[in-house]
Order: structure tokens, then sequence, then C-alpha cells
């Protein structure tokens, strides 16, 4: 559906995109995970057709997307960082401007509206003027007015920053609703818990480049262990990490020694080793591979560095 | 520290790290004071304005005419006109039906005229007769033209008045009684004050009766027959004798007539209005304009330019706002205007509509090269500030131009709120038509253009959009 193809764009002696090229099938929910400054609004931005990139193409069902093409983009529908709303209009008022600006009138807007609304749940206060809804509320509204056109593929910068855990809650059910209804959507977040739970693939970008693709799973095969053990730094668990490290990866962070068997080494022997040192298993945390792991793996750095 | 300490060096820290803040409220003091002391005068020894346009034309044969010509030429506050354009390079002496045609045309060259008439100094009346045309924006204008004038009378041409004395004594004494008069005069000065009879009779004769040595008021005595720009008490308290101020005025007898606005029925509001007005369409149409930064800072633009919508499109529906909001802001300053000043506005209606909605697009197309220029909405409020200021000062909104030195009069002319205010003033001083008034609208859409298309070229290159 969507094609990028070795996309660069620059902003002075800053390159954010750094020949990038990805592709988006339809119906996919693409995450796209990476700590602020990643390139992941630069990249939403390219294919929202607000920038012109230096090089490299983008198409969207075959068709290239340019900044000055406005008729690519009836198929597109952004949901930016900041609510993007009139505040001192209504959200009836609010989602009329932005259906007009898609041309649609008459009984078809009104419709659209009122499912809109009702989808997030806001009729009750359809009349009220934006700025007197609670953030959560404005962020579902700020979701709804990029959907009254019924776009194809749907642009999620960052849309939960800010937002409470019901709030967050209700407008992932709603995206989750939407894309088994056939909506493809594209959504950028630093937070790893959001592409876990909504993402059928995901792209890890850092510094401007895309470090790695796929599948939740696909993702999590990319780190050399399958478990993290966690034990607090004391002198008595000195010697034991000392020792660790014939037996995988340890690092040491905030008090905590994390090691990383590798993959041959059995936990059997692992145990075996800390009854050695006298260690009761009461020490030790076993933690899953997660995309936290899997970013700090390829960059270097966590997600929120 | 202290709270209230630590307080205030976050605000002073703050302001500092305000570059524009900081310059802006340097600026705007320093150009206002500079701008100030040159229209007053401040640094000049001699204070006053200079360069009045007043037109001259002379149609006396008497000698002393020609003087006082002479003298109106040397007065520097005046730039006398006594020419016009012929067929083809040539220039011929104007008339008084000339003044009259130039005064009434849409950018007269000027708005003040004397007639020295045939019979400036005549048998059959005591003291000077001249006429006085003007077509005056306000009342401090006019009456300061008018005591320029009568201090240019009695400091440079005394003698005039003199020959008018002798010429109406001679009228009713005749030649032989007249010389008897003089003759006794001369000998009872010489005998009291000293001098030579034959001399002091000799000056007494051509006039001279050291009118030139007395005092003229410092302020213009109203003459009584000059239409002033408020509406006349309905019952005016009876003229004192006031010394010197009656003196002058039965020695110098000045028709007034006001070629242009004379049935105006509030003249002193009706010239004001239109400056006011367009003050505060400035200010209106700049703050709209810089709601566009929280726009942007909204994130709007982003939701906006993703939508089938294009920069142009978004500045033509600004624009389009802004001449709308301007034209009901000035429907709704006229209509007050007239309910509480009674300016006329429904005779005009029309062409009143028309400047409003060309006003309105110069104003708006400066809010938006403000908006366009400025890096955010605090700066663009503190230069709006700064250019509406200078621009209102120099346009003629608070002071008549006429009174500044020439070298800033060159500016006004550059000011939208001078085009503007000159619209107004051809629509309802003026009752000028359509067809008179075209060369202002295009002034003012030659403006509205040219700012337009640097605001549209300011906001391609900045970062309003981003």
């Amino acid at each position: 559906m969507l094609q990028l193809h070795s996309v660069t764009k620059c902003y002075g002696a800053l390159t954010a995109l750094d020949s990038v090229s990805l592709e988006i099938a339809r119906g996919e929910f693409f995450g796209l995970l990476g700590p602020n400054g990643a390139g992941k609004s630069t990249l939403m931005s390219l294919v929202a057709g607000l920038r012109a990139p230096e090089a490299g193409t983008l198409t969207l069902e075959g068709r290239a997307l340019t900044a000055g093409d406005i008729t690519g983009r009836r198929a597109l529908g952004l949901v930016p960082q900041h609510i993007a709303l009139y505040q001192d209009l209504t959200a009836e008022q609010n989602l009329r401007i932005f259906g007009e600006l898609y041309g649609l009138r008459g009984a078809d807007l009104r419709t659209r509206i009122a499912e809109a609304l009702e989808a997030v749940q806001l009729t009750d206060r359809r009349g009220e003027p934006v700025k007197r809804y609670s953030g959560g509320m404005q962020r579902r509204l700020n979701l709804v007015a990029a959907l009254l056109h019924r776009p194809s593929l749907l642009l999620c910068d960052e849309p939960t920053v800010g937002v409470d855990p019901q709030s967050r809650n209700a407008i992932f059910e709603y995206l989750e609703r939407l894309n088994r209804e056939g909506l493809s959507v594209i959504y950028s977040t630093h937070y790893m818990e959001e592409a876990t739970r909504l993402c059928s693939r995901i792209g890890i970008i850092d510094h401007g480049r895309i470090h790695a693709l796929g599948t939740l799973d696909e993702l999590l095969m990319r780190l050399p262990f399958e478990e993290e053990i966690r034990f607090p730094v004391t002198p008595t668990t000195a010697p034991l990490a000392a020792r660790l490290g014939e037996l995988g990866e340890i690092a040491t962070e905030d008090s905590v020694h994390r090691f990383r068997p590798r993959p041959d080494v059995k936990l059997s022997a692992f145990f075996a080793l800390t009854e050695s040192f006298g260690l009761p298993p009461r020490l030790f945390t076993s933690q899953r591979p997660t995309l936290e792991g899997v970013f700090l793996h390829l960059t270097g750095r966590k997600l929120r560095e | 520290m202290h709270p209230i300490f630590a307080l205030l060096r976050k605000d002073l820290l703050n302001f500092l790290r305000n570059r524009a803040g900081v310059s802006l409220t340097f600026a705007v003091p320093f150009a206002m004071i500079y701008l100030f002391g040159q229209i007053f005068g401040v640094n000049r020894k001699d204070t006053g304005p200079v360069g009045i346009p007043f037109a001259v034309v002379n149609a006396s044969s008497n000698p002393a005419a020609a003087k006082l010509l002479e003298a109106l030429k040397g007065e520097k506050s005046f730039r006398v006109i006594t020419d016009t354009a012929a067929p083809g390079d040539a220039r011929r002496p104007l008339t008084e039906a000339d003044l009259r045609l130039l005064m009434q045309a849409p950018g007269a060259p000027f708005r003040f005229a004397l007639v020295i008439p045939d019979d400036v100094i005549s048998a059959s009346e005591f003291g000077l007769h001249l006429k006085f045309l003007s077509n005056p924006r306000s009342e401090i204008e006019t009456q300061t033209v008018n005591g320029l004038l009568q201090k240019t009378i009695f400091s440079h041409v005394p003698e005039l008045i003199g020959e008018s004395l002798q010429a109406r004594a001679k009228g009713y004494l005749g030649d032989a009684r007249l010389k008897g008069f003089n003759q006794r005069l001369a000998t009872t000065i010489s005998s009291t004050f000293g001098g030579d009879p034959a001399e002091i009779e000799s000056r007494i004769s051509a006039g001279d009766f050291g009118f030139g040595r007395l005092t003229a008021p410092t302020k213009a005595a109203p003459d009584p027959t000059l239409r002033r720009l408020d509406p006349p008490d309905p019952a005016p308290p009876p003229a004192k004798s006031s010394g010197m101020a009656d003196v002058f005025s039965k020695l110098v007898r000045i028709d007034s007539e006001q070629v242009v606005g004379a049935n105006v029925k509030s003249p002193a509001a009706t010239a004001l209005v239109g400056g006011w007005a367009i003050q505060f369409l400035l200010f209106a149409l700049t703050a709209s304009a810089t709601g566009m930064f929280r726009e942007r800072d909204a994130g709007i633009f982003q939701r906006l330019l993703s939508a089938p919508v294009t920069r142009a499109h978004i500045l033509w529906s600004k624009f389009l706002y802004g001449v709308i909001l301007g034209l009901v802001q000035l429907v709704v300053l006229f209509t007050a205007s007239s309910s509480f000043y009674g300016i006329e506005i429904l005779p005009h209606l029309g062409r009143l509509a028309l400047v409003c909605i060309f006003a309105a697009g110069a104003c708006t197309s400066f809010g938006m090269l403000i908006a366009a220029i400025a890096p955010n909405a605090e700066a663009a409020n503190g230069l709006a500030t700064f250019c509406i200021m200078l621009m209102s000062c120099l346009g003629g909104a608070w002071f008549p131009i006429t009174l500044m030195p020439v070298f800033i009069q060159q500016f006004s002319k550059l000011t939208l709120i001078y085009w503007s205010m000159e619209g107004f003033s051809a629509v309802l001083w003026a009752g000028q038509s359509v067809v008179q008034i075209l060369p202002i609208l295009g002034i003012l859409a030659g403006i509205t253009a040219s700012v337009m298309a640097i605001a549209v070229w300011r906001f391609n290159r900045g970062r309003i959009f981003d």
C-alpha cells in the first residue's frame, strides 16, 4: 500500500531520515518505535505531504506522494502529536470544519459526525467548547477528526501523549476495531507497551535509520538470549557476578546485575552456580525479553534516553 | 534567596532572553521621542511648521500687494504656490477659479489659499481686505495657518495697513484736508517725541504708522467669518473688546471660505474618525494575524496541510477573514460615530464601503506581514505596536502632517494610514465620486498587493507552517 524507497530528509546539517526504505501492507498496523528525535515525526510528515524529502520516493497505492499533490492526501488521515483542534469551538463544529476540508457536505457529513462522536463517547458533550474537555476527551476527538473522511491509511503521531490510562485504553480499543475493519495504521510511539499491544509489525528507528523491522516475535528473536535474570548488587553477589561472564552477558545498572545467558546455557547450570555461592533463589528474578531490550541491543541506548 | 527576589530575577532573565522585547522596549520610546521632537521642532531655533503648501493669487495691481506676496514667500512656514501647469511644459499664474478647482480635486496640491483681491486697499473700507480659502483637515491646522498669515501681514507689511488707513481717510477728508491732518500729526509727534517733522509726515503719508513695532497676538484672533470646525454655539457670547486682538481684527478683514466640506454636519468628528478607525483596525487585524502562531503551536497547520489544503488556501482564508473583520469593525465604528456625533454616512454609504474594503485589505496585509516576519507571537505584538504607532504618527492620525517637517512628510505617503485617511476624507469630507477616489483605492490596492507578496514570500520561507 505505502512504499518508501531510500527516503532522505535533512534539516540543515542534521540528517533526520537517512535513506529509509519501508513497505506497509494494506490492513497492517505498523508501529514506528523510537526515542524522541529518532525521526518518527519526520517520517510521518513526509508521508502526510507536509514536507518534501531531499532524496527518495514515496508512493501510496502506486501513486507518487509529493508535497504539492493535495489529491493524494484524501487517502490519508493524520492524528498530530498536538491536540490540533480549535479550542473555542465545539466538538461538532471542529468535526464539521475538518469534514468540509475533505469535501464532505450535508446529510453525509452530519451522519459521519454523529458516528464519530458516538465512537469516542462524546455525543452528550458535542455542543461544548473543546477547551472544557478533559485531556483524554480532547485526545479522542483529535483522533476521530482524522477519520471522518474514511482514509485508507491513518498516521498516528504519538497520539496518546499525556493521556490517562483509561482514555489510552479507549483509544487503543477504537484503533484496534478500525484496524480489524480494514484500516491501515502507522503508529509512532516511544512506548514499547503500546507497540507491543497494538502493532502487527514494528520498525525500530533511531538517528534517522530503521534498525530493525518485523513482527514482535521476529524482533525478539534478534536478541542473543531468551531470558534476563536480575539480582541485586551486594558484597555477597559480587563473586557470582564476576563468574557469570563465562556463561553469558552481564551488565550492572542502578544497583542491579542483569545476566543474559548464552542460548546454550541451561538455567539449571546457572542455579547450580548460585547455590555454590550460597545465594538463596529469592534473590533472583527472571524476565522475558522485551522491545526495550531489543532497542538497547540494537542501538546501545534506552528508548527514553 | 527571598522568593520575591528569586521571582524578580526570573522575570529579568526572561525579559533579557526575549531579544525582540528588549529591542522594542528601547526602540519604541526612542522613535517616538525623535518623531515628537521633530514635529514640535524641539531642536530647531525657530519652532513651528515649515513649508505648508499655500497658494496665493494676486489680483491687485497695488505695489503693496506684491510686497505682501513677497513677504509670504519669505515666510518659512509657507511654501507659496502662485502658478499651475499649462498646456505643454509651460506654467501660468493661478486664478481664483483654479484655486477652487484644485482644492476640490483628489490629491489637492494645497489646502489653503489666499486671494489678494483688486480692492485689497479700498478708499471705502477701513483696513486690508483679503480672501482666505481652505479645505481644512482639523481645527488646529486651520488656526495655525490663519495665525501664520496674520503674523506675516503684521510682521512684514505693516505699511499696508497704514496705507489702508490713509486711503480710507482720503475718502473722508479729501486730499488737502488729509495733507493738513498728516502735517499736524507729524508736528505733534515731533514736538512730543522728537524727530524731523517732514520725515515723519512723509512716513505717515506712506502708511508707516509703526505697526511693525507692535506685537501681534500670540494666538491668532479667530475671525468671525471663518467657519469653525466645531458646530457653532447656539448663542455665542458677544465679542469682548480685547485690546490688541480686537484692533488687529479690525485692521485686517479676511473673508474666509471653506471650499471643501462646508456642508459637513459634524466637521470635527468627521475629520478625526478616519484616523482613529484605521488605528483600531490595524490593532485588531494584527492581533488576528498573530493568532497564526497559536494555530502553529497547536499543530493545526499540520492537520490542515495533511488534508487537501495548501498554504495558499490558508493564507487566502486569513486574508479574507481579515478583510471581513475589518469591514465589520469599520461599519460598527462609523455607525457609532454617526449615532454619537452625527457623522453623515448614509449619503456616502457605497463609496465609504469601498474605501473600508480597500483599507481593511491593506491593514490585513500589514498584519500578515508582521506575522510572517516575526519569530513568535510576543515579538509580533511588539513589532506591530511599534509600527502602528509610527505609522499613526507619520500618517497624520495624531497631528496634521502639514505641521510636520517637510522631510518627515515625505514618509507620510508611504504609510497605509495616510492613504486610508485620504480615502475616508475624500468620501466623508469632500464627497468625492467613485471615479475621483479611484486613485486612492488604487494606491491602497497596490499597498495590499505588494505587502501581501512580501508576506507570502516570507511565509513560504519561514517556519510557521513547519
